[in-house]
Formats: structure tokens, sequence, C-alpha cells
């Protein structure tokens, strides 16, 4: 039954990431790739402590945690640099 | 099969149906505002429901104290990266949406048409 839970929900989260890749590659405006991007980062960071609990190892969910905190910075860089390349292409 | 099991199916049935939930707001909603609303409801409650799974099904003390300190972190991080987000889409002067019958009553009443229905400029 355990097996079972934990198996059946990363095929269900390895489908969401689909979607969410999906999601990323259609939408045409960058507000719309910056949500699908903020979607994926929770949805892979589920899918690392998922894997680290099913194979009862720690490593795993260090991992889950240091993707975590840097994944988020990277998204306060990437929100910072697009806003004052906007900005300085529309005072030009 | 015993009662953490259980109760573990219970906090994944939910996070499949918030996760579906989510995916189909970020599919069906107009504008990128709604968008983040859809996409939060999808990182908070079915993450962290997969999260509180996890706890109830880890097999020792130290995978259940790491998912712990995960899930504290996350209930920081989520909603300061959508925050962001919605800050940067209101800089760069995404119009929020609106029905195109009101858009119209709008353009009637003061002539000006769209820009009357623009949000005012972040100091």
């Amino acid at each position: 039954m355990r097996e079972f839970l934990l198996t059946g929900m990363q095929w269900f989260i390895i489908a969401c990431i689909l979607v969410c890749i999906i999601r990323i590659l259609t939408s045409r405006t960058t507000s719309g790739k910056l949500v699908g991007l903020n979607v994926l980062s929770g949805v892979v960071l589920a899918f690392l402590v998922l894997r680290g609990v099913s194979e009862g190892r720690a490593l795993y969910l260090d991992v889950a945690l240091v993707y975590d905190i840097f994944g988020f910075l990277g998204f306060l860089g990437i929100a910072r640099f697009l806003k004052d390349k906007i900005q300085g292409e529309s005072q030009e | 099969m015993s009662i953490r099991e259980i109760l573990a199916a219970i906090a994944f049935l939910a996070a499949v149906i918030f996760g579906v939930a989510g995916l189909a707001g970020l599919f069906r909603f107009p504008d990128p505002y709604s968008r983040l609303q859809a996409g939060s409801l999808l990182g908070t409650t079915s993450v962290l429901s997969i999260f509180i799974g996890t706890l109830l099904l880890s097999p020792n003390g130290a995978v259940a104290a790491r998912v712990v300190v995960i899930m504290l972190f996350f209930l920081i991080s989520s909603p300061t990266g959508s925050h962001i987000v919605a800050r940067f889409t209101w800089n760069i002067g995404t119009h929020p949406w609106r029905p195109k019958s009101e858009e119209k009553k709008n353009q009637g009443k003061t002539g000006k048409g769209k820009d009357e229905a623009a949000p005012e400029e972040n100091p």
C-alpha cells in the first residue's frame, strides 16, 4: 500500500511537470512564463521529496532543500533583471 | 493497512484534486493575476498536502525532520515568489482583465477608451 501510494503520486507529479512545461512553452508574455516557472519550482520540489521518502534516503531531502533555496534566489534575480531591462528599453 | 496509510491516502487525494484544479486554472484564466492565483492554489495546498502525506509515510526520524524543515521553508518561499511575480507584472504595466461589456460601457461614458481602465502608475 505504501509503495503504491508513493509511486502513484510520483507519476501524477511527473504529469504535472509536463503540463507546466507545456504552459511555459506556449505562453507568449514574460509574465505568463514566470507564472509557469513559479508553479514548476514548487512541483519539482514535491517530486524530490516524494522520491526521497520512497527511497528512504535523507540525502535526497537535503538536495530538495538546497534546490528550494537556490530556486527562490534565482527567481528573484530573473524578475529583477527583466524589470530593469524592460524599463530601460521603454525609456530609450 | 495502518491508520497512517489511510490518512496519507486522504492527503494525497486532496493533493490530486487541488493539483488538477490549479492546472486547469493555469490554462483557462485570462490574465496573469488570476493565473497567479490558480498557481498559488496548486503551489500551497497541493504541495503542502503532499508534504503532509510523506510526513505520515516517512520511514525514520531523520527523513521526517527534514520534511518538516522543507515544509517550513516552503511556507515562507512560495508566497514570496508569487508576490515577486505579481509585482513584476504590475510594474511592467500589464492591465488587469475585465469583461468586454464593461470596457464598452467605460468607453461610452468617458470617450477615452482603454486607458481609463489602466492601473495608476506605481510610485
